[in-house]
């Protein structure tokens, strides 16, 4: 079956600019630079295309493409000393999704406070529903070091919901 | 999973990609092909990395030459307009002497005529 896949980058557009766009956003927090982001993975998907082997190669390779474009965004911004979330917060006002569920855009922000390594890895998790061994596999890093953050960041985000969205969380 | 990772994996849904998102991917990757293709089309026609330096090469020696015929000219030009304004100087000398000449000539004529007179 892998082998008789071709790959289609329209298709491959159609399929994963969500998954593409929402990683980059919630690694960034910043729309505009959330769409370079995604623009620049998949053109680089367009210049690696004839080596995807399979869908799940090119679904794994655009996820960590995704996610190194927005580390190194986050680095290069950070030497500029700017603070992302706020600008985004600052820029867009209350959102859509925060109208829509109030509690869902509340823990998206508090998840922006957590240190990236942790961000990172609970993005991967609750978004793209991957196991921690995925995850460490494709960040290159050790397991323990992929559950660690896992650990850590949920504890953190857990304490930070616990004091700031009391009203909203039943299981905290 | 309790109740707040529940939560949690809800809010991370997937977000829909700003609308236009493919229609300014698949432009730039046309841009990108086209460029590609023009590349590569100069490639196949041998004009390598070789034929860029030669190419700058000439270019800067053609303006170099340029500039050495322009500095030429204006130097030839230079001694002609001080060519002719030697003639000029050399004619008005000429003239000016003939002028004293004839000068005298009057003088000696006038002087001439009234010891005549007398």
């Amino acid at each position: 079956m892998a082998q008789d896949w071709q790959p289609d980058f329209e298709r491959l557009v159609d399929e994963h600019q969500a998954m593409v766009y929402s990683l980059a956003l919630r690694m960034t927090g910043d729309r505009g630079l959330a769409e370079e982001i995604a623009q620049d993975t998949f053109l680089e998907l367009d210049k690696h295309l004839r080596s995807m082997k399979s869908e799940d190669h090119a679904r794994w390779w655009l996820r960590r493409v995704a996610m190194s474009r927005a580390t190194d965004a986050l680095r290069r911004r950070r030497v500029r000393g700017m603070d992302l979330w706020v600008a985004l917060n600052e820029q867009d006002g209350v959102t859509a999704e925060e109208k829509s569920s109030p509690l869902g855009a509340r823990l998206e922000y508090l998840l922006t406070t957590l240190p990236e390594a942790q961000r990172g890895a609970l993005i991967l998790r609750y978004q793209e529903d991957m196991m921690p061994e995925e995850i460490a596999a494709m960040l290159d890093a050790p397991v323990a070091t992929v559950k660690s953050n896992l650990q850590r960041g949920l504890k953190l985000l857990r304490a930070k919901a616990l004091s700031q969205l009391k009203e909203f969380i039943r299981g905290a | 999973m309790d109740e707040f990772e529940r939560e949690l994996r809800q809010a991370l849904e997937r977000r829909p990609a700003p609308p236009g998102l493919k229609r300014r991917l698949m432009a730039q990757r046309d841009a990108n092909a086209a460029r590609r293709g023009w590349h590569a089309w100069l490639r196949r026609a041998g004009y390598g990395r070789g034929w860029a330096t030669a190419t700058a090469a000439l270019l800067l020696l053609a303006m170099a030459g340029g500039g050495v015929r322009w500095e030429l000219d204006r130097r030839q030009e230079e001694r002609r307009g001080e060519a002719a304004r030697e003639q000029v100087l050399t004619a008005l000398r000429i003239t000016g002497h003939a002028l004293n000449q004839v000068q005298t000539r009057l003088a000696e004529h006038d002087r001439q005529s009234e010891e005549g007179g007398r």
